[in-house]
């Protein structure tokens, strides 16, 4: 999509004028600077710090309650900071009303406009702007081609569906070129299948475009097919910022392991540290090793969580494997087709998922209440130390 | 509206399918032919009748200026008042809308309590707030706005300040119960697409709560067209509304005919407006 905006200002009418140089050479688009929003004692946003690049599909990952949609909503300039500063393209824009930042947003509601056509829904922007005519006409025309709903440009949203609306919503979010688009979990109302549509749908336009957006989630699914980068924010701050594989890999701590993806977790202590590895008890009483990531000390109560993926199951008697073991019984057998799940329960009681592939080599199911070694090898393992 | 319109039309089926069982509303459908039906034919008959046959009642009544001037009149307020409790009632169904739940109950119960009071005291009580030595005028000339007291009761703006007070209700209600379907997002939707607040006023909120605005109107002019109390309390000889009118023809100069043709012609007359409006609007359609 080419801008050819006629009337020139048009497009950045809330960019100050001296922000153009500096806009081309900045990375960063926008930069959130210890950002706070509190109600009452209640800090909705403790602190944030954050940098998304030019051209760059964030996420914001977390549970309801954990600050993204209302550091977003600051980012929109629905709330107001307690404290912090929101940078675009190096301008605080903090105190700016929404009208003026020309910021893009699609909404977790269809809101799209009930009284207006849906071409007269995604020329909105344009018309506010004083946009002529014949020049909103075609640019609705091809905005509704992106989307591919160009034959729907005279119906009312009440005659499409879910999916449909939000397409429109996503177009009249696009159409008037804003510098940054926010989307706020669109896809929440919608059936698996059409989100997944959808999620491609919004990875071809984030490509075909070059726009900078930052998608608000829940689904860390949703957040692993799309995005480039991922925050992760629980209780009003940011757990980890980074990519994809990066946050699963290397969690920076327990809430994200957790969070993304499925993971073991077993309470333990440090026994020694040597050679860049721990040795860890677990309270069962076997011992494992870790890499020694953190400078942690002895008898430090730690969490050791490793991914169900990375673990095979052996019968006890086999000695071959991984240098981390731990014995129990299954008390939980999924069949998935293309894997099986099991649940082992340890001496101590607790439990662990082990996920077996059914690969060309292995071939074998377990049976219930078998015992059953757990092993794996010690560098897919992270520890973190628990706070007593 | 949809919702609304699906749910009546169910319900006229509803009635239709078990009309045997209209019979428990005997009692009062005969009592409504009596006390209703009868009644308002008989005068409907004797509109023509008396003092001669033919339609020289409302012959008279179109075109003896006096009577006309009523007409005029009955208007003129119906409309001032309907244009002033819109200007009042959107800001406060506005305000109903966006403050916590617990401040919107409190209003409402305010509200309600005032419509719940007897007509006769709240007008009384206006009177006394507007007349020249009453509230109103004392704390103008206090606020030395004025050296004497403005005429404020007595006249036509008595009424329409008496009348807008009494309306009120009947037109914010209606608003706030379309606004409040309305998703506060459309609003940020449009804020954020763009438009300054006139923008999103005009192009946004002001079209989708339309259909409120006109049920809310619609009530208040034809309840005004009508009304009696205030107008006889607060206005003065030479603001007569129709209503009035008709009392008067018939309490005072016992002119059964012509009253009822003026009573006839405030009938048609809302019945008219009743049915453009459903015309236009379509929001109740007449089974």
């Amino acid at each position: 999509m080419n801008s050819s905006t006629g009337s020139g200002g048009t497009l950045d009418a809330g960019v100050p004028q001296g922000s153009q140089p500096a806009r081309s050479m900045a990375a960063n688009l926008l930069s959130i600077r210890n950002l706070s929003k509190h109600y009452g004692d209640f800090r909705a946003v403790d602190n944030v710090s954050l940098d998304v690049r030019r051209g760059e599909l964030m996420t914001f990952l977390g549970p309801s309650g954990s600050g993204k949609t209302t550091t977003l909503n600051m980012v929109a300039g629905f709330d107001t900071p307690t404290a912090g500063e929101i940078l675009i393209d190096n301008q605080d824009i903090s105190r700016v009303i929404p009208s003026r930042r020309n910021i893009g947003m699609v909404f977790q509601r269809y809101t799209l406009f009930p009284h207006m056509t849906v071409a007269e829904n995604v020329g909105f922007p344009l018309m506010v702007r004083r946009v002529a005519k014949p020049q909103i006409a075609e640019r609705v025309t091809r905005v509704l081609k992106l989307i591919r709903l160009e034959s729907f440009g005279d119906r009312r949203p009440s005659q499409l569906s879910g999916g449909q609306q939000q397409r429109v919503a996503l177009a009249r979010a696009l159409i008037y070129e804003p510098r940054l688009l926010l989307m706020d979990e669109p896809l929440g109302a919608l059936d698996k299948r059409l989100r997944e549509e959808i999620q491609l749908e919004i990875r071809r336009i984030h490509h075909q475009l070059d726009v900078t957006i930052i998608y608000v989630t829940h689904d860390q699914e949703e957040a692993l097919r799309l995005s480039d980068r991922i925050a992760v924010f629980d209780n009003g701050r940011i757990a980890q910022i980074g990519a994809a594989r990066e946050l699963y890999d290397q969690p920076a701590n327990a809430f994200v392991g957790a969070f993304l993806g499925n993971s073991n977790f077993l309470t333990g202590k440090i026994a020694t540290a040597n050679g860049g590895r721990y040795q860890v008890t677990l309270k069962d009483g076997s011992s494992i090793e870790a890499p020694a990531r953190l400078a942690l000390a002895p008898e430090q109560p730690v969490s050791v969580m490793f991914r169900p993926e990375k673990a095979i199951l052996q019968s006890v008697s086999e000695t071959s494997g991984f240098t981390n073991r731990v014995v129990g019984r299954i008390t939980e057998n999924v069949f998935l087709g293309d894997s099986a799940t099991y649940e082992v329960r340890t001496a101590s009681g607790e439990l662990v998922t082990v996920k077996q592939p059914f690969g060309p080599s292995e071939t074998k199911t377990r049976t219930m209440d078998e015992e059953i070694a757990v092993s794996w090898p010690h560098d897919c393992v992270h520890i973190f130390p628990i706070d007593r | 509206m949809v919702a609304a319109t699906e749910a009546r039309d169910t319900a006229t089926t509803e009635l239709a399918r078990q009309g045997r069982t209209l019979l428990p509303a005997l009692p009062a459908l005969v009592f409504l032919f009596l006390a209703f039906v009868l009644p308002v034919w008989v005068l409907f008959l004797r509109s023509f009748t008396e003092p001669a046959t033919g339609l020289g009642n409302y012959q008279s009544l179109v075109t003896d200026s006096v009577y006309l001037d009523v007409l005029v009149n009955t208007f003129f307020v119906a409309t001032a008042v309907t244009i002033s409790t819109l200007l009042l009632a959107f800001p406060i169904a506005w305000f109903l809308v966006i403050v916590p739940s617990r401040v919107a109950r409190m209003v409402f119960a305010v509200i309600l309590l005032s419509m719940w009071t007897n007509l006769l005291v709240r007008t009384y009580a206006w009177l006394v707030l507007l007349q020249d030595t009453g509230a109103i005028n004392q704390f103008l000339m206090y606020l030395g706005l004025t050296s004497a007291p403005v005429p404020l009761v007595n006249n036509m703006v008595g009424v329409i300040i008496g009348m807008t007070y009494i309306m009120l209700p009947f037109i914010v209600l209606p608003i706030h119960a379309t606004m409040s379907t309305l998703d506060p997002a459309l609003m940020q939707a449009a804020s954020i697409a763009g438009a300054k607040a006139r923008t999103i006023f005009f192009r946004i909120l002001l079209p989708l709560t339309l259909p409120g605005i006109s049920a809310g109107c619609i009530m208040v002019f034809v309840m005004s067209l009508g009304y009696y109390i205030t107008p006889a309390l607060l206005g003065g000889v030479r603001d007569m509304m129709i209503a009035q009118l008709v009392a008067e023809l018939i309490q005072k100069f016992l002119n059964w005919g012509l009253g009822s043709a003026a009573a006839f012609i405030l009938l048609f007359i809302t019945l008219a407006i009743y049915f453009a409006y459903v015309r236009l609007v379509g929001l109740v359609r007449p089974t």
